[in-house]
């Protein structure tokens, strides 16, 4: 009998473990596939793209007699055209977030009004979103020709994609619109989780509209902004795309194009480099780890709702 | 008499069964005497893609031994190739244009053809000896060119016929004369005389034409070169495509948009079909202090990993020689690297720039076009001088 009620907690406390084991091991196993996706597309590349970085590396592998070193670095160090494709990646961001930042929230507060047709401006201002960029970016070149749309109703014959001072400026406007939409949605959902109470308190104490915004909706927002300007910062940094098409593969004119991973595809698929365009990418990768870093710890955590 | 019945029957089983398996073996034997490769390039377009089709049909019917699947590879024809070459797994016979050429070559992922050359006592002889060299490197063939077109002198007929010049211009001075003429007479309105870009895929011929070399790229022959033809942005008398507003020379002249460009053989299916009702003239290149010209080529070559190398060399030097030649040029859709094939008529402007035309491409090519195209529109904008970009292109060929 005393060893029967001995025995009773004894095996309760097995049990007990046993189940966490259990339920610990159905966790497990539904995270394998995916943690094994991740590893094999994201991990493996990650890791080999930064041994590769430090050896010659062509088409068919490591070069014979390569030995692991900084070389390849070296290279990025004195390569004028790579410092001037990191130079226009981080003034593409600079200027790029912030203007889809101010141009997205503006247009989550005029959907967030009560305004007629709220659905259909709301789908509108998305579209430009989920059309495909090379698309966009075509019509773009049309609509920003010397004789284009743009130039038309300016009385202008500026070549904007085909003018060294105004090509980077041009991919900016064209990107803060067409990504707008997707940061004016993340913005919205911010704003309908604001509490209404807040608001209301601010009306009886007849706070103006202007006061409400910077005092309140603003503050409010800040995970937000902290998580569309690192998501969308992240993505300024790795700009391609529109860089490639208005300039037909060149960066140029008078490297004003040429974006940081132009440059990796360039040295990796061009010059057959895959050593020097592993390194700048392993360089743009640290770049954007300490930016995010740097956002964390300044603007705040990204979370939103 | 039953066991004779079973005795005629399992004779008759037996005979069958010989006959099967003695089917299945003669068809075995026959397969394993057919060898199979592959033939790869990119796509010119369906009409382009035909005519390469029936050529391979015409080999496979002549080669019962060799059977040649053609598969087009879409999209960009170099990473797709860089990942097959990665994979070990490249087609056998492949196009290589000349400027991929030298770093497929560095990176050893082509064959060498000098033992099958000197196998087969394939004649080299009859090519082009500028295009030859665009897949050679020291004394190694690493490809024979299969067709190819230079740049020629493209004219708009009736803005030629307004300012009064009879011809197309040949030489440097004529060339100058003709694009002040066509700007004073006001011919080309909303336009510009020339239109040129910012491409040392143009720009090379005038270098070639004035003794320079990119092995000597900062001499004073270069730099000349260089200054004659930024100097018609200089004066006023050019304009680049985007200046223009166009995307490339060929839809300047098109449009009227310019009067005198510079460009190839494909020049004349576009106006065909795009610009049928404007009147233009080819002549041949102008000439500086010698002929000089490109030659825009295309290589069969081999793939170092090829399992069937026989039977690839077989089909490559079928494809180059003078009966698969010949089939390739009977649409006129390119000319002949060899000077032993016909082209179809209306080509001579471009035929004649074969002695004096050299392949383009350099080493370390991507990268350096890159600089050399960038520096260039910056010498065009007055922010880069001739020099630095002679000095910034002398670095990369190098590096």
């Amino acid at each position: 009998m005393t060893s029967a009620t001995e025995t009773v907690p004894t095996s309760g406390r097995g049990s007990l473990i046993g189940a966490r084991m259990r339920e610990a091991g159905w966790g497990y196993a539904f995270v394998l596939v995916p943690m094994a996706v991740f590893g094999l597309f994201f991990i493996y590349p990650l890791v080999y793209g930064i041994y590769i970085s430090f050896f010659e590396w062509g088409i068919l592998g490591k070069a014979a007699g390569s030995t692991a070193g900084l070389e390849n670095y070296q290279t990025l160090y004195h390569d004028q055209v790579f410092h001037r494709a990191m130079r226009n990646t981080f003034e593409y961001a600079l200027l790029v977030v912030p203007l889809e930042m101010a141009l997205g929230l503006l247009l989550a507060l005029v959907i967030n009004a009560r305004i007629r047709g709220r659905a259909f401006f709301r789908s509108a201002l998305y579209v430009p979103s989920i059309v495909s960029s090379v698309a966009i970016t075509t019509i773009a070149i049309f609509i920003l020709n010397p004789d284009g749309l743009l130039n038309k109703i300016i009385g202008s014959d500026q070549a904007w994609f085909g003018d060294a001072d105004t090509a980077l400026y041009s991919v900016v406007g064209l990107n803060a619109w067409t990504t707008a939409g997707t940061v004016m949605l993340f913005y919205l959902a911010a704003l309908q989780s604001i509490p209404t109470d807040v608001y209301e308190a601010a009306a009886v104490d007849g706070t103006s509209r202007w006061r409400t915004f910077w005092r309140i909706t603003f503050p409010l927002l800040k995970p937000a902004h902290f998580f569309v300007l690192v998501v969308f910062g992240i993505g300024a940094l790795k700009v391609f795309d529109q860089f490639y098409i208005v300039s037909r593969g060149t960066g140029g004119p008078e490297y004003s194009t040429l974006s940081a991973v132009f440059y990796i595809y360039q040295e990796a698929f061009g010059s057959a480099d895959f050593g020097v365009g592993a390194s700048a990418g392993v360089v743009l990768f640290v770049a954007i780890f300490l930016l995010t870093l740097i956002q964390r710890a300044t603007v705040g955590r990204a979370e939103i709702g | 008499m039953r066991r004779a019945r079973a005795a005629v029957a399992a004779t008759v089983v037996l005979a069958l069964l010989t006959v099967i398996v003695a089917a299945a073996a003669d068809a075995r034997s026959n397969k394993a005497t057919v060898t199979n490769i592959t033939l790869s390039g990119w796509s010119a377009g369906k009409t382009e893609d035909d005519l390469l089709q029936s050529v391979v049909n015409d080999f496979n019917s002549t080669h019962p031994n060799i059977h040649v699947d053609y598969s087009v590879i879409n999209g960009a024809y170099d990473v797709a190739m860089t990942a097959r070459f990665a994979a070990h797994n490249p087609p056998d016979v492949f196009y290589v244009d000349s400027s991929l050429a030298p770093t497929w070559i560095k990176q050893g992922v082509i064959e060498p053809l000098n033992p099958y050359i000197a196998k087969s006592k394939y004649d080299t002889t009859k090519f082009y000896p500028g295009l030859l060299n665009a897949f050679k490197v020291g004394k190694n063939y690493y490809g024979f060119p299969k067709d190819w077109s230079p740049l020629a002198v493209e004219i708009n007929k009736s803005m030629f016929a307004k300012a009064g010049i009879k011809k197309a211009p040949r030489t440097w001075a004529e060339l100058t004369a003709a694009a002040q003429k066509l700007a004073s007479s006001g011919a080309v309105p909303g336009g510009k005389p020339l239109c040129l870009p910012a491409d040392w895929a143009r720009m090379l011929a005038f270098v070639f034409q004035n003794k320079g070399s990119l092995a000597k790229v900062q001499s004073p022959a270069v730099a000349a070169a260089v200054n004659y033809y930024v100097g018609f942005f200089k004066k006023g008398l050019a304009a680049t495509p985007t200046q223009l507003g166009v995307g490339w020379p060929g839809e300047a002249l098109g449009k009227e948009k310019a009067a005198i460009i510079f460009e190839g053989n494909w020049l004349l299916p576009y106006m065909k079909s795009t610009f049928p009702q404007v009147g233009f003239g080819v002549g041949p290149m102008v000439k500086g202090k010698v002929n000089g010209n490109l030659g825009f080529t295309v290589s069969y070559s081999m793939a170092k990993d090829s399992k069937n190398k026989q039977a690839a060399w077989t089909l490559l030097s079928w494809l180059t020689g003078k009966v698969g030649m010949s089939k390739w040029m009977s649409l006129g859709l390119a000319l002949p690297s060899r000077s032993d094939v016909k082209a179809v008529g209306g080509r001579a402007p471009f035929l004649a720039a074969g002695p004096s035309s050299k392949g383009w491409g350099f080493p370390n090519f991507s990268a350096t076009l890159t600089i050399m195209n960038n520096d260039l529109q910056g010498v065009i904008d007055g922010n880069k001088t001739t020099a630095q970009m002679l000095a910034d292109v002398n670095a990369s060929l190098k590096g």
